[in-house]
């Protein structure tokens, strides 16, 4: 047979030389317009599969001309926005083609896991984010290219810190456990966090029961990741993608002046009835601008390319990226870094075995500055005073005064930054092989490898530094290292069989299983004592000291976790209109004891294409109608490991003659009757199109309740020893929380003519988050933290938000004595009311305020969500907008530290000082008040509109003629340049996402303002 | 392949993998220990002995607020809202809501259930010097429910086993009776077991498990129990006033001759907020600490547990004890050029014998890594409660005599002896206990035992404030089965 084949390509290589070859010539045209299209592409597609293909792309007539085109080849013609269109060459050589508008909604297939669907018979709530969208918002990391694009899911930064994580939630949040969805990469289990974003062709979302094909990991929904790959019989495409871009803060703080500050504190120690600090203020002018001296305008470079084509054999796709983001704090000293590589290939063995396979390796290296809360540089330089120098005569950096009203935790922000020294590096390597086999007609089987492999370093050194005498001075030199090993594999092996009966039946069943395993290990050593207190000999082979005998400088950890899982799917439709799946799924995990290891999880799904009913006909402005509704059961598994067993994992840690000794003790207290967390998920919605496709719109209403909430930790009573050094309360299945919510996506579509065409979307997400129940006990969990030694702000209560805010409500300023007179007595919370103070409810009215006072504030949970996107091309020009609002949530105020000498934001301008001058802030004094406890002075509004990203790029054709559809567009883009908030703070939608304790602002490192000068080249 | 054959291969792979599922899922953990599968050797034993010894350093905070309950000390700190559990507690104005008294309640059961662990497996294997080992873990289990017993009246008791979850809602608390039934017990056994010297220091010896069940007696008023088993103590010759009152309480006086049993602590390892009661230092005394201290001897602290004006002025002239026991900042500035500032509450005067003093390695965080080690348990305080305890069985003579040995070392001299008896030589004593143990936690409990808590104490209500409230989430947990501290 082999022979065959080399005499074939031998005979058609020698015939595609000598074979009669013709000019080829016409116009493309849009359908619906009659316009012509400039810059079409047109390729020329030889019936040998020869690689030396041909093509060119049509002039500013619409025009084109290929020569020497061998007789019986066709031609593919391309455009953006139209569907692509293939037409055999006649013996004419004229080939005009008009044509029609890409409609994705009806071609467009869709990975639903364990395989793929079209779109159109799509019957759960799926979205797609295509490549376009990803190219289009430029993202660093791919996470952001799900804000404001999909509806139901919200993404939020833990800070604006180059590298630093975000967090994905989908239809809010559901546990105080795990919320991250599940992420699936070509099939495998892996992490949005490493990927280079130009590298995924797309993205899907399965927001409801459509998910409960992943069973005990579809809880929190999954995230489908289709990584690029080349197309068959197609020329090698080569694009390069990069840009420039200048970041700086998108905020900075209004804070009080030298002048200003030093009149407050006058004022303040007044009222304390002490001397005053500064009694000629009038010369300290405007001082020391912290933020000006930790804020700094970074660089940012990327650069990719991608290489990509194949036969009608083989496909393959390798790229390369790069990536550097300095930080807007520090510079290099938070530099982020990552190197990708990717292969991607795939080949047809035979006509019935196909093997695809890629591997992608990622290098990242990041440097990091303290963040969030006390010893954050940002937290420093909001509360320095601005009195004090940057440096002092010395050239030194000067020191804050260790003095009671600046506190022993606010140091010099620029120092800090200078004395921060600390890497991490990853190398990771993640890839899968799948073969699928038609085995026989209609069935297809599918066996897959996935892995992924890291391997991460991280050094902090702990240079000898004395800020005098403040909890950060370090009085021996140490560098702490460490080295993690993360590794799992999943492999897969299903069937999937497609049978139409009659013509009218159409069956897909689905059957397989699923085996995953993830292990690993950590190693921590310290060393002390680094040789001349210097970064660069911080590593432990140079450091001579340890600690004293008995403490221990080393640590580790491994871990073995595994599922195994079996599942089925039957979609069955009539007519491609009336649509049933059923899904069943058992999973057996390692997190679960004996008796509760393996549980089974059903759901269901259904649709039904009005539109083709009889009585809708086939003129009318309704191209689609689609209904569908699914309920389903999907676990969650995501807790501590072994939580079932007790394991001697505690510290016992004591001194026996005058040194250290170790001992063992109990760790975390088990619970051998642990089991799934239960999701119930029910979705009913409709998709519409109108208008030739141009309009389409999709609603969805959800409500997704969550059972047998896994809570670690949970408290218990304390006389089970669960307060111990290294002990923990156990994992249990106590509580219940409910979202419920609406989503709205509208996309509408428009060429006007050859030169205007418009694109806009909107979607709208809202959500009602309540908790159902929680079975401790005490009837709540608290969390999060606020001030100095208070109580916890958060909680996840019955019938409240999970995370509410739980504090004091504040009912103005107490403006004279009378009314204080005539209010329940504050002394509870710490110090006696005086005129000037804030006024506090009596929410109980039981005649005293207390902390049983304290009630619902607010919630970090916005009840509605927005993204809205704009596209106009015309010409050669394209404008894009993408913005992004939040609205009804709210945030903590706790960057302030409740010290009298600290600097303060310039709301404090307004303070009361006097009878009337005030309702809002309370005033300024060094004597004890009860104005910093948590009250609802210190809650505000995190409603939101961001200016995601505006971006004008410009595309260049290559000359007309040109063998191959190359362009080169340039662009400059915009991120992140206006949001409109009323919060004080840096940025109204930072957030932990803590699910309790989320919401509360400790100095979040704001997202960068960043514009980006890039170019796209395609060859 | 036939159709069949494929199906049959199919279906093969499928049962093959789930043939395995309990191999491949029942796995044993990696690198554990199954704590119901322990005590296998003797090695086994003394860790688990270590383990119960930890929760001693977490008894900082007992040490701490109690004294600052007490008339000594004001609660201080950086300001009114300064951890508000020790501000309340102070001022006696605590609810069931506080962070601090639920640390004690919690850190304390978690040392008893460490020591109940031990002994829940006492009979597994037998090896020699097991009886010292199960005596110590029964020292230390008396120890944390002492300190429960006098912090929270009643509590539950379970024996030699481990309290399980759900005991919450099925044991009931026990009588203050029955608690101290349990301590008396486990402290008999441990002395009948305890060699007379500690096998190392920091261990329990032989005269410690007496004189902390003598101290148990004393607090039940069991005068003739108390005053026999620490004449015990006293006679064992063990036992000295160490001539230097002042040298007691630096690092240089660790574990001396007066000391009978002193908590651990050390410097050697950092500590974090986080987790205080995982430090291995001494987080009173970095908390007690001189506020932005800056010069020679101390290091600097939160200025919690600040002494009042009166008790500086309790001391007689001539007692050397006042200026070991309470630091003058402003006299100390003035001498050294030493800086300070003034929290809250600040009365001028710092807790000397538990402020931070430097000469420590500082390990971060510097003020939770203090190694001053607690004297629990000093002569001086054993010849008082012995005194106590033989005044109230009508031994004055014994008793003046155990007391002017403290009163002699405290003034050099024999001038300022006491000759009274009766209830005025019982006077005396207690008088004499606030001034020998200022700043080391029995005021307010000896004031609570002997009735004059209501006098002496501002904002304390007789009847309510002689025990602190069962922490509001265990009130909560018990669903019904325990019921709140009257009054709260």
């Amino acid at each position: 047979m082999r022979h065959y084949i080399f005499l074939l390509t031998l005979l058609l290589g020698w015939g595609g030389l000598s074979a009669q070859t013709i000019t080829v010539k016409g116009t493309v045209t849009d359908a619906s317009t009659g316009e012509t299209l400039i810059g079409a592409s047109v390729i020329v597609i030889r019936s040998d599969s020869d690689a030396s293909t041909s093509g060119t792309v049509t002039d500013f007539d619409g025009s084109y001309v290929i020569e020497n085109v061998p007789a019986g080849s066709s031609l593919r013609f391309s455009y953006t926005g139209f569907e692509t269109t293939e037409r055999e060459i006649g013996t004419s050589g004229i080939v005009d083609v008009a044509l029609g508008a890409d409609v994705q909604a009806l071609e467009e297939v869709v990975v639903i896991g364990y395989g793929t669907q079209q779109k159109r018979n799509v019957t759960g709530s799926v979205v797609t984010v295509d490549n376009e969208t990803i190219d289009d918002l430029r993202p660093v990391k791919i996470e952001q290219a799900l804000q404001g694009t999909v509806a139901g899911v919200n993404v939020t930064t833990q800070s604006g810190a180059p590298g630093a994580g975000l967090n994905i939630r989908i239809r809010g949040v559901s546990t105080n456990g795990q919320n991250a969805p599940l992420v699936i990469i070509d099939g495998y289990q892996g992490d949005l966090s490493t990927v280079n974003p130009t590298d995924i062709a797309s993205i899907t979302v399965l927001k409801d029961a459509q998910a409960a094909v992943y069973g005990t990991v579809g809880a929190n929904g999954v995230i489908l990741v289709t990584t690029k790959t080349g197309n068959k019989n197609s020329p090698t495409q080569v694009s390069y993608n990069t840009f420039f871009g200048i970041q700086e803060t998108s905020k900075t703080l209004n804070m009080l002046n030298a002048t200003e500050y030093g009149l407050l504190l006058n004022e303040s120690y007044a009222a304390g009835g002490q001397a005053l600090p500064y009694p000629d203020a009038s010369t300290l002018g405007r001082g020391t601008d912290w933020q000006n001296e930790v804020f700094g305008t970074a660089p940012m470079l990327s650069h990719d390319v991608t290489v990509s084509g194949g036969s009608d054999r083989t496909t393959y796709s390798i790229s390369g990226s790069h990536l550097n983001q300095e930080g807007i704090i520090g510079g290099e000293k938070s530099n982020f870094t990552r190197n990708t590589a990717r292969l991607s290939l795939g080949v047809d063995l035979s006509d019935k075995l196909k093997l695809t396979t890629n591997a992608i390796f990622t290098n990242i290296d990041r440097d990091a500055l303290s963040e969030n809360g006390l010893g954050a540089v940002l937290f420093n330089a909001l509360n320095a005073p601005p009195t004090l120098p940057v440096f002092d005569e010395t050239g030194e950096p000067s020191l804050v005064p260790n003095t009671p009203g600046l506190g022993i935790e606010v140091i010099n922000p620029v120092a800090q930054i200078a004395n921060t020294f600390n890497d991490y590096d990853l190398n990771k390597l993640n890839g899968q092989v799948s073969l699928d086999w038609k085995a026989l007609p209609g069935l297809t089987l599918t066996s897959r490898v996935g892995f992924n492999t890291s391997n991460s370093e991280g050094r902090t050194f702990s240079k000898l530094i004395n800020y005098g005498g403040k909890v950060f001075d370090v009085t021996r030199s140490s560098v702490s290292q460490n080295a993690i090993n993360d590794n799992n594999y999943s492999l897969d092996l299903f069937g999937t069989y497609q049978r139409t009966l009659a013509d009218k039946h159409n069956f897909t069943a689905t059957a397989g299983t699923t085996v995953f395993r993830e292990l690993g290990n950590g190693l921590f050593a310290t060393g002390f004592d680094v040789p001349n207190n210097d970064w660069e000999f911080a590593d432990i082979s140079l450091a001579t000291g340890t600690s004293p005998e008995g403490a221990r400088d080393v640590g580790s950890y491994s871990y073995d976790e595994r599922r195994l899982s079996y599942f089925g799917r039957v979609q069955y439709d009539f007519q491609e209109r009336y649509f049933l799946t059923a899904m069943l799924r058992r999973d057996a995990s390692t997190k679960f004891g004996p008796e509760n290891r393996a549980a089974f999880f059903p759901s269901f799904t259904a649709g039904w294409i009005a539109s083709d009913e009889s009585f809708f006909g086939d003129e009318g402005p309704v191209d689609l109608l689609k209904f569908r509704v699914s309920y389903g059961i999907l676990g969650n598994d995501q807790i501590i490991n072994n939580g079932y067993i007790g394991t001697l994992s505690g510290e016992a840690t004591y001194v026996f003659d005058g040194i250290l000794v170790n001992g063992t003790a109990i760790g975390a207290l088990p619970n051998p009757s642990l089991q799934w967390e239960e999701a119930k998920k029910f979705n009913v919605g409709f998709d519409l199109a109108l208008l030739d496709y141009k309009l389409n719109i999709t609603a969805d209403y959800f409500i997704n309740t969550r059972d047998n909430l896994l809570i670690s930790n949970i408290p218990v009573s304390g006389i089970v020893g669960t307060s111990a050094p290294g002990g923990a309360a156990p994992t249990v299945n106590a509580g219940a929380v409910q979202n419920k919510g609406l989503e709205l996506a509208i996309s509408y579509q428009q060429r006007f003519n050859k030169d205007w065409k418009l694109n806009v979307s909107y979607n709208l997400t809202t959500l009602n988050n309540e908790v159902l129940e929680v079975n401790n006990g005490t009837g709540f969990i608290e969390g999060g933290a606020f001030g100095v030694g208070q109580l916890a702000p958060s909680r996840m209560e019955v019938g409240q938000p999970i995370g509410y805010f739980f504090g004091y409500q504040t009912d103005g300023i107490f403006q004279n004595a009378s009314e204080i007179e005539a209010h329940p007595s504050q002394i509870a919370l710490g110090a006696d009311a005086q005129p000037g103070d804030i006024r506090f409810v009596d929410t109980n009215n039981d005649g005293v305020i207390d902390p049983n006072d304290r009630t619902n504030i607010g919630d970090p949970i916005a009840d509605m969500t927005m993204g809205f996107n704009f596209q106009l091309e015309y010409k050669r020009f394209d404008l894009l907008t993408y913005a992004f609002a939040s609205l009804g949530g709210d945030i903590v105020r706790n960057y302030e530290r409740a010290l009298s000498d600290v600097n303060r934001l310039d709301y404090y301008l307004d303070r009361w000082t006097g009878a009337g001058t005030s309702s809002e802030v309370p005033r300024v004094t060094t004597a004890a008040t009860a104005n910093g406890v948590f009250s609802d002075f210190f809650v505000e509004d995190a409603s939101f509109l961001r200016l995601q990203s505006v971006q004008l790029g410009y595309t260049l054709p290559f000359k007309a003629g040109a063998k191959r559809s190359s362009s080169l567009r340039l662009y400059v883009s915009g991120n992140n340049l206006l949001t409109l908030s009323n919060y004080k703070g840096f940025d109204p939608g930072a957030s932990s996402g803590a699910p309790i304790g989320g919401g509360i602002d400790y100095g979040f490192y704001p997202i960068a303002r960043t514009i980006l000068f890039g170019a796209n080249l395609t060859l | 392949m036939s159709q069949r054959n494929i199906f049959l291969t199919f279906v093969l792979l499928l049962l093959g993998t789930s043939a395995c599922e309990d191999d491949f899922i029942g796995r044993t953990p990696v690198y554990s220990i199954d704590s119901e599968n322990y005590f296998n050797a003797e090695a086994d034993y003394e860790n688990a002995l270590i383990a119960a010894y930890d929760l001693l350093q977490a008894t900082y905070l007992n040490v701490m607020l109690g004294e600052i309950a007490s008339d000594n000390t004001l609660a201080g700190g950086e300001s009114a809202t300064d951890v508000i559990g020790i501000q309340q507690v102070d001022d006696m104005i605590h609810t069931p809501v506080n962070e601090q008294l639920k640390s004690i309640w919690n850190w304390m059961f978690a040392g008893v259930n460490r020591a109940s662990y031990l002994l829940e497996f006492k009979d597994k294997i037998e090896f020699d010097g097991k009886a010292q080992i199960l005596a110590e873990a029964r020292f230390l289990r008396a120890y944390y429910n002492f300190e429960l017993v006098k912090w929270f009246g009643p509590i539950p008791i379970k024996g030699d086993v481990r309290f399980a979850l759900g005991d919450e809602t099925s044991l009931p608390r026990a009588s203050v009776e029955e608690v101290y039934a349990a301590i008396e017990s486990d402290l008999e056994l441990a002395v009948a077991d305890l060699a007379e010297t500690a096998p190392q220091v920091g261990r329990v010896s032989r005269g410690a498990a007496q004189a902390l069940l003598g101290k148990a007696y004393l607090y039940q008023e069991k005068y003739a129990e108390a005053a026999e088993v620490l004449n015990q103590v006293i006679q064992s010759g063990n036992y000295q006033l160490s001539a230097d009152f002042a040298g007691i309480f630096e690092n240089t006086g660790e574990n001396g001759p007066g000391s009978v049993f002193e908590v651990q602590y050390t410097d050697a390892e950092g500590a974090g907020f986080g987790c205080l009661q995982c430090s291995e230092g001494n987080v009173a005394v970095g908390f007690n600490g001189i506020r932005n201290h800056t010069g020679p001897v101390y290091d600097s602290g939160f200025s919690f547990n600040v002494p009042t004006q009166a008790a500086f002025e309790a001391y007689e002239p001539g007692d050397s004890r006042r200026d070991v026991a309470i630091l003058d900042i402003e006299a100390w500035a003035a001498e050294t050029g030493a800086g300070f500032g003034t929290g809250y509450e600040h009365t001028g005067y710092y807790n000397r014998k538990y402020i931070a003093r430097k000469g420590d390695s500082n390990i971060g965080d510097q003020n939770l890594t203090n190694p001053n080690n607690y004297r629990s348990i000093r002569y001086a305080d054993v010849l008082l409660m012995a005194a106590e305890a033989l005044n109230a069985t009508g031994n004055d003579e014994q008793a003046r005599d155990y007391l002017n040995q403290v009163r002699r070392r405290a003034f050099g001299d024999m001038d300022h002896d006491i000759s009274s008896s009766g209830q005025a030589l019982g006077d005396f004593i207690q008088v004499e206990r606030r001034l020998e143990l200022m700043g080391e936690a029995h005021r307010f409990f000896d004031l609570v035992r002997t009735g004059a808590a209501a006098g002496a104490i501002d904002g304390f209500t007789a009847g309510k404030n002689e025990l602190f409230p069962v922490p509001f989430e265990e009130i909560q947990f018990s669903n019904g089965n325990w019921s709140q501290n009257p009054g709260y």
